[in-house]
């Protein structure tokens, strides 16, 4: 025989099968890769480690089958109920506002005259004194009599140009 | 060598993508001998073939989420391993050394080493330390592409049709990159046949 044939080399690499690791080492192998998986997560910073959670979160979730069409359509029917909810209950409530405290609206800070970032400024107009009463505003406007306008002072132009 | 059943792998995925690790300890536990004899006939280094091992089943465990099944499992993992490797052997270059596993000696039974040991007088003159030394000097003067088509053909058996999906590229390349590394393995061991005890 001059030489080795594909037959023959492919028999002889087939040996290599025979070279093994140490005894045991498949079985700790496990072991090994666990103490692995620790001491990485151990030095992986706390965001990463909440994100790859949250994405595991979304994935078991399966957020593709929550977007079928009867969901989606349950899903918009909802917001829209809610939003339309709110529609009709803020118009009433603003109108009694406006009447109570028209001009309060401008003055939306707290007792204190200070803006704060404690609570929403809305909030806070709506639970603002009024700074007149409608009782008060009622003996201003009288609906009998017509109002007046009184100037003040004299137009510049009334005024004489030369005064000796 | 058989290929695991794939409707058992998929299980096993399927309950490791629901966040059950225990399946994917029985994945890790099924695919260890056959991803070491791949990586540890590639780098011919047992501590590089344990850590890459490692790295191997740490990112797959990472990714297995994105895994659709477009491939088997045993396809989709045996890629890995092999780019891993093929990436660590470019990073190593030509600074390695050979630490060779112990040959088994349950070999002395195999019906193909009692074959050759009778019909080849190279084999037969040669002890075995010598014979596991003569192919690993031979299969390191391979190319990576090359040993990583040889391991997978000659030692894994492999059929080419899987080699060519793992390596993502057609058969008719698998079959030429087998064919050109045979000729050259023979060539290498052509001194092994003239001179046999080295």
């Amino acid at each position: 025989m001059d030489e080795f044939n594909d037959n023959e080399i492919g028999k002889l690499l087939r040996l290599k099968r025979y070279e093994q690791p140490p005894p045991g080492y498949f079985e700790n192998f496990l072991h090994e890769f666990h103490r692995r998986q620790r001491d990485e997560l151990l030095r992986e910073p706390l965001w990463r480690i909440l994100l790859e959670r949250t994405q595991g979160f979304i994935f078991r979730l399966d957020v593709r089958s929550l977007t079928s069409y009867p969901a989606a359509i349950a899903a918009v029917l909802v917001c829209a109920a809610v939003i339309s909810l709110k529609i009709y209950q803020e118009p009433g409530a603003a109108n009694v506002v406006a009447l109570q405290s028209g001009p309060a609206l401008s003055t939306a800070v707290n007792a204190e005259g200070e803006w704060t970032l404690a609570s929403p400024a809305a909030t806070r107009i709506f639970r603002a004194q009024p700074l007149r009463s409608l009782n008060e505003s009622a003996n201003t406007h009288r609906a009998a009599i017509p109002p007046r306008y009184v100037l003040d002072s004299v137009p510049v132009s009334y005024e004489s140009t030369f005064r000796f | 060598m058989e290929q695991p059943k794939t409707d058992e792998d998929q299980q096993l995925v399927a309950r490791t993508q629901s966040g059950d690790a225990a399946a994917f300890d029985q994945l890790v536990i099924k695919y260890t001998p056959r991803l070491y004899g791949l990586v540890y006939n590639m780098t011919s280094n047992h501590e590089d073939t344990n850590d890459l091992l490692q790295d191997i089943f740490s990112k797959a465990y990472k990714a297995i989420r994105g895994f659709r099944g477009k491939s088997s499992f045993y396809t989709w993992i045996h890629s890995i391993a092999v780019n891993m490797t093929l990436n660590f052997l470019k990073k190593r270059g030509r600074r390695f050394h050979l630490s060779l596993d112990d040959v088994d000696t349950s070999i002395q039974n195999d019906k193909e080493f009692l074959e050759l040991t009778a019909t080849s007088s190279p084999v037969r003159e040669a002890d075995l330390s010598e014979l596991q030394r003569r192919l690993n000097e031979a299969m390191m003067k391979l190319s990576d592409e090359h040993r990583a088509v040889v391991t997978m053909f000659h030692i894994q058996g492999m059929p080419h049709s899987e080699i060519s999906k793992i390596l993502r590229v057609s058969e008719g390349t698998v079959r030429s990159r087998l064919f050109y590394a045979n000729r050259q393995l023979q060539n290498y061991l052509d001194e092994f046949r003239k001179n046999p005890v080295g």
